[in-house]
This record gives C-alpha cells, structure tokens and sequence, in this order.
C-alpha cells in the first residue's frame, strides 16, 4: 500500500510537466493550424499569426516550474499532497491549453478579416492564460505547506 | 458531434461568409473552393456530396414523384451521422414544403391529400389551408413575408426572401460550429446561397437590360443593328 501511495506521490510530481506539455501541444497544433489557413487567404501579416500560434506554448513551462517546486523525496507523509496538487493543477493546465489554442484560432480566423480587431480578438485568449496563471501560482503557495 | 478542431486550417483559409453578400466580386470561386475542399476526408466528402444534392433543386426532376423524393430524402437522412446536418436537410425541406402549399394554393388548388410534403407540419398545413399563413406565425415567422410577396407576384423578391429565410437557418447552426465539419458543410450551403443570389442578381440585370435596350430602340426603328439585326 506505502509503494503505491509513493507512486501516487511521483505522479503528481510529474503530471503538471506531462499535463502541461500535452496542453501546449494541442493549443499551438490548434492555432497553428489557423495560422497556416488564414496565411493562404492573407496577403501579409503572417509573423502575428505565427505568433499567436506559440501563446498555448506557456502552460507546459508553467508545468516545469511546478514540478521542480514540488519535486522532493516522496514519502508516505507528503505522497497525498504532491499528488493532489500535482495532478489538479496539471488537469487545469491542460484545458487552459487546449481552450486557449481554439480562442486563439478563432482571434485568427476573425482578424484575418479584420485586421483591426487583431488586439480585441485576443481578448479571449489572454483572459484563459489568467486562469492558468492563477492554477500555477496557487499550486505553489500551497506546495509550500507540504512536508518535505 | 464531430471532432471541434478537425477542419481549422480549412476553415481559417476560406474568407468569411458574410463578405459572400458585399463584396463586388465573388471572394472565391467554386474551383477555388473544390480546391480548399479536397482537405476533407472521404467519408466528408461523400457526406458534402450527400448533403448538397439533397438541397440542391438541379438533383430533382420536374416530373419526379414526390413520394419517391420524401423516401430518397428520409434514407439519405440516415447515411448522415451529424444531427446538426440532418437538421439543416430537415428544416430546409419544411421550409420548401411551407413554400410549395403556398404557391398550390396562389395557384387556387385545394388543400393536397396523401403524400404531398416533408415535415411535421404537413398535416397541419392541410388542416389550415385557408389561413394565410396556414396558423405557422410562430414556428415560420417569415411565411406571412412569403405570402405577401407570393400574393404580389413579385418573384424575384420571393425568391431573395426565400434565400435571407435559408442563410438565417444556416447562421443559427453556425453559431455552435465552429471548426468542425459541419462548420465546413455550412460555409459550402451559405457558397450556394451567395451563387444563387448573384444568379438572380445577373438574371434580374440581364432583364433590366434587355427591357431598357427594347425600349430605347422602339424610338429608331429604321436603325441597322450590327450583324444586320433590326
């Protein structure tokens, strides 16, 4: 039972770097892919789009950090913790990710159009990587409290 | 349902539909449009394929009969697994079974009996024949509009109302797709709207033309046209 709370413990250690590295992936694949179509219908402006295709990018350095604040010998003790932390916060990095990768692709598929709109369409976007930020800080100020 | 982020790059690469209806020229060709549609799938290219020549007027013969066509309607029905595209098939099939009672009763035809329409609300519509709107106003607020542009033998407009209904229905399904193929589907209906309103735009002007053209040429009816025409 001790081995597969332990286990638990390093899961949770690693699951907001994995997590967050999924997250990315698929928000950049998302977006990069309505860069590349809105490239073909656009006669410039490609950079902004390449660039708002890496915003997803964030959450799996997010995950890194997490990961190395939660990083520690695993016991019986503070298993539980780095575990719940560790996975919660990795969940809520992924879907920050995935979400932000859509709402960026719709920001390029709708300023394409309009280029004016290019910093509004944003909006959506930049307001998900807010709720990643807050999974990110509060996982560690309360990784603080885990025994080492 | 089908996968929310299938089609972004096709989608991102087709320019907008509404710029369809304002712009002076046509933002995209069907063969650019075949062309950015290759990305599909087989089996969502054979589902477009399905969908368009159920909703396209061209796929049905004047002396079709209308019970074959409700059956054919009813089993393509089933080859299309999205419930947002059966219910677009489905609405616009209601939509023209509402304009048909119309036009059989303009006509001065009798309420139909047995196999006449598509819908729920065949049944209803011959219990009603007599209301203008055949008592629809809540469900097809836009079938009095029809009815009064059918009364004022004004087809050109019908047909643009008819078109504005359609693009309605098409841009309230749109709104939950927006990635996905049945967003593709729906950019690909909308297209044949914009074709068949620029169609009924150039129809109308070459009338116009032509009308104008006979009048002023009444005026000088010894002139020698090019060509020897007179």
């Amino acid at each position: 039972m001790t081995e597969f709370v332990i286990a638990l413990g390093w899961l949770g250690i690693f699951a907001p770097m994995a997590l967050g590295a999924v997250a990315s992936s698929i928000g950049c694949s998302i977006a990069g892919q309505a860069s590349i179509g809105a490239m073909l219908e656009t006669e410039g402006g490609y950079g902004r789009f390449v660039g708002i295709s890496a915003f997803p990018s964030t959450f799996v350095i997010y995950g890194i950090v997490i990961m190395f604040t939660l990083n520690r010998d695993v016991t019986a003790q503070n298993a539980g913790g780095l575990f719940g932390i560790g996975l919660l916060a990795g969940i809520a990095l992924l879907y920050c990710g995935i979400w932000q990768g859509r709402a960026c692709a719709a920001a390029i598929n709708a300023s394409k159009e309009k280029p004016e709109i290019f910093g509004l369409a944003l909006a959506p976007a930049a307001i998900i990587e807010g709720f990643g930020v807050f999974a990110f800080v509060f996982a560690l100020v309360v990784s603080a409290g885990i025994p080492a | 349902m089908s996968d929310p982020d299938l089609y972004t790059a096709l989608v991102a690469s087709l320019p907008s539909s509404e710029r369809l209806f304002f712009a002076k020229q046509p933002p995209l060709s069907r063969l650019r449009l075949n062309k950015r549609l290759a990305a599909l799938s087989s089996d969502d290219a054979r589902t477009l394929a399905l969908v368009e020549r159920l909703l396209s007027w061209a796929e049905y013969g004047m002396a079709d009969d209308i019970g074959v066509v409700i059956a054919r309607t009813r089993i393509a029905l089933r080859d299309i697994a999205q419930p947002t595209l059966r219910a677009i098939v489905k609405e616009r099939m209601e939509l023209r079974t509402a304009i048909a009672a119309l036009r059989m009763r303009q006509r001065g035809d009798s309420a139909p009996t047995g196999i006449w329409g598509y819908g729920r609300w065949t049944k209803h519509i011959v219990g009603n024949w007599a209301d203008p709107t055949f008592r629809l106003d809540a469900s097809m607020p836009w079938l009095r509009q029809a009815q009064v542009l059918m009364a004022r033998k004004d087809p050109l407009e019908l047909e643009r109302h008819i078109l504005d209904v359609t693009f309605q229905q098409l841009q309230r399904h749109a709104a939950r797709h927006q990635f996905d193929f049945e967003a593709v589907v729906i950019y690909v209906l909308k297209w044949n709207i914009f074709d068949r309103w620029a169609q009924s735009n150039s129809e109308a002007a070459a009338r116009r033309f032509s009308d104008l053209s006979l009048d002023a040429l009444r005026d000088f009816p010894d002139l020698i046209l090019e060509g020897g025409a007179q």
